[in-house]
């Protein structure tokens, strides 16, 4: 059962790795698209200042993603529990999702100077709506048979928003998480592209835009694939805490 | 005992419910039947403090409703379920307590089971240990049997009597099954729609309820007269 579940994605990824392969040597212009073993070998040759970037580059993205994080549950909270303030703030909520965070950043750098400040910026601007829309969404739909429920037999409602509103928003909270997961390591990338500049030591976005520069393509691309992995390892390990607060009871983390 | 004195509802301009009053005695056991729409569960509603009236309900203190869809909370497990509003009204001997009422709803061994792992029976059952357990005045019950497959439907009808039975708390069950409504109560009272209010009562003058009951003819006189009285609103 295991094989028959894991082998269809790998069987992709063999196809791609092929087809890119036979691609490029066809092609035969490496300096615009290296073979994907030049690119595994650079990945291991350059380890070392790769690694440096990605622990940098995790630094901002993990670091914008708790703040968001802290911003959105609580912001999220005072939206649910009072009308006026919903109504006052989801607009401006909204637009932080509308406004194209590229296109703020270069101000946010200007504000903020050319340091990891204003890349963890970047990265809550781009990575809060999905925390907030989700928790609000997930806190506002307790069923209501279960507000009743509570309302007959605890007139506190600090004991209420604790027993029955967050764990009943899990699910929607954990969406939100998973999605912000992903966004929280592209708004550094993003905040590192804006800083960037004629340095190879920096984050992972700073590398790029380095490596393209001096036309070192195995290297961009060995860069892409560390802040893939970086994006992936944070949604994974919010995927498996999710799974181990909910696999129990709820249909969304129950393995068929 | 449970008084309910002109009671009225208004939901934007439409009247839900028109000057209701009812008496039910202490330890009785009656029933609600109507269309859907009558304002029957907003009446039950009422009486349990959650919707607004300008009548007036007199109630003993402790009482517990038992929702249409059990109302679980799913991420807890059916001991956890059981201990929960023990939790909320802090009542001691939670664990004796809840030892109880499972046994005597026959869900011992199911302990660590989440809700989702149990039929629509059980998960009743439960909301009804759940109740139990804080040793209500008087219980309130909005359709609890109507998710739950026919044959179910009598095991459990014959199960909250014998409960009633030993623990006589007045009750009131709302209810679109007649037959359910017969079984069960001493009176049954009918409503009627748009706005609703208490057409008839009706008292029901079987002594014990059995299986056998359902089947006699007797039986099946009252139900056909509880349904004549309902189908003249229609």
């Amino acid at each position: 059962m295991e094989i028959k579940r894991t082998l269809p994605p790998v069987l992709i990824l063999v196809a791609f790795i092929l087809s890119w392969h036979i691609g490029a040597v066809i092609y035969n212009m490496p300096f615009l698209l290296p073979t994907p073993g030049a690119v595994a070998s650079t990945f291991v040759s350059d380890f070392g200042i790769i690694m440096t970037g990605l622990a940098q580059t995790f630094e901002a993205a993990f670091t914008g993603y708790i703040i968001a994080c802290l911003i959105g549950f609580a912001v999220a909270t005072i939206m649910s529990l009072n009308h006026v303030a919903e109504r006052s703030l989801y607009p401006y909520a909204i637009l932080l999702q509308t406004v194209p965070v590229v296109a703020v950043a270069p101000l946010i750098v200007l504000w903020f100077g050319f340091e990891m400040k204003s890349i963890i910026i970047i990265s809550v601007i781009i990575s809060l709506f999905p925390i907030i829309n989700n928790t609000l969404l997930g806190l506002k739909s307790t069923p209501t048979t279960l507000v009743e429920l509570f309302e007959m037999h605890s007139k506190n409602s600090i004991v209420s928003f604790f027993k029955l509103r967050v764990p009943a928003a899990l699910p929607a909270i954990f969406s939100g998480l998973k999605i912000s997961a992903g966004l929280s390591v592209i708004g550094a990338i993003v905040g590192e592209f804006i800083i960037g500049s004629g340095s190879e030591d920096g984050g992972l976005g700073v590398q790029i835009i380095y490596a393209q520069a001096e036309l070192e393509t195995a290297l961009v691309m060995a860069l892409i694939t560390a802040t893939t992995l970086l994006g992936f390892t944070f949604f994974a390990t919010i995927s498996t805490l999710g799974y181990y607060l909910m696999h129990k009871w709820h249909e969304s983390e129950q393995r068929g | 005992m449970i008084a309910v004195q002109n009671v009225s509802k208004h939901f934007e301009n439409k009247q839900a419910l028109s000057e209701v009053n009812l008496d039910i005695a202490t330890g009785e056991f009656i029933s609600i039947v109507g269309p859907s729409g009558c304002g029957k569960s907003t009446l039950l509603r009422i009486i349990a403090d959650l919707v607004s009236t300008n009548g007036v309900v007199t109630k003993p203190g402790k009482g517990a409703f038992v929702f249409q869809d059990s109302a679980l909370l799913p991420w807890r497990t059916v001991q956890r379920n059981v201990e929960l509003l023990m939790e909320l009204e802090k009542t001691p001997d939670k664990k004796t307590k809840a030892e109880q009422a499972l046994a005597q709803v026959g869900l011992t061994g199911f302990e660590n089971h989440y809700p989702h792992e149990l039929s629509g029976g059980m998960k009743m059952r439960l909301s009804l240990a759940r109740s139990l357990v804080l040793e209500p005045e008087y219980l309130l019950l909005d359709e609890p049997l109507s998710a739950v497959d026919e044959l179910t439907r009598e095991v459990l009808q014959e199960e909250i009597y014998e409960i009633w039975l030993k623990h006589k708390f007045t009750s009131i069950l709302v209810t679109h099954n007649v037959a359910e409504a017969v079984y069960l109560s001493s009176r049954v009272v009918v409503m009627s729609p748009r706005p609703g209010k208490i057409t008839d009562i009706v008292d029901i003058p079987f002594r014990k309820r059995t299986p056998k009951l359902r089947s006699t003819a007797e039986f099946s006189v009252v139900c056909n007269d509880i349904s004549g009285k309902l189908r003249a609103w229609k």
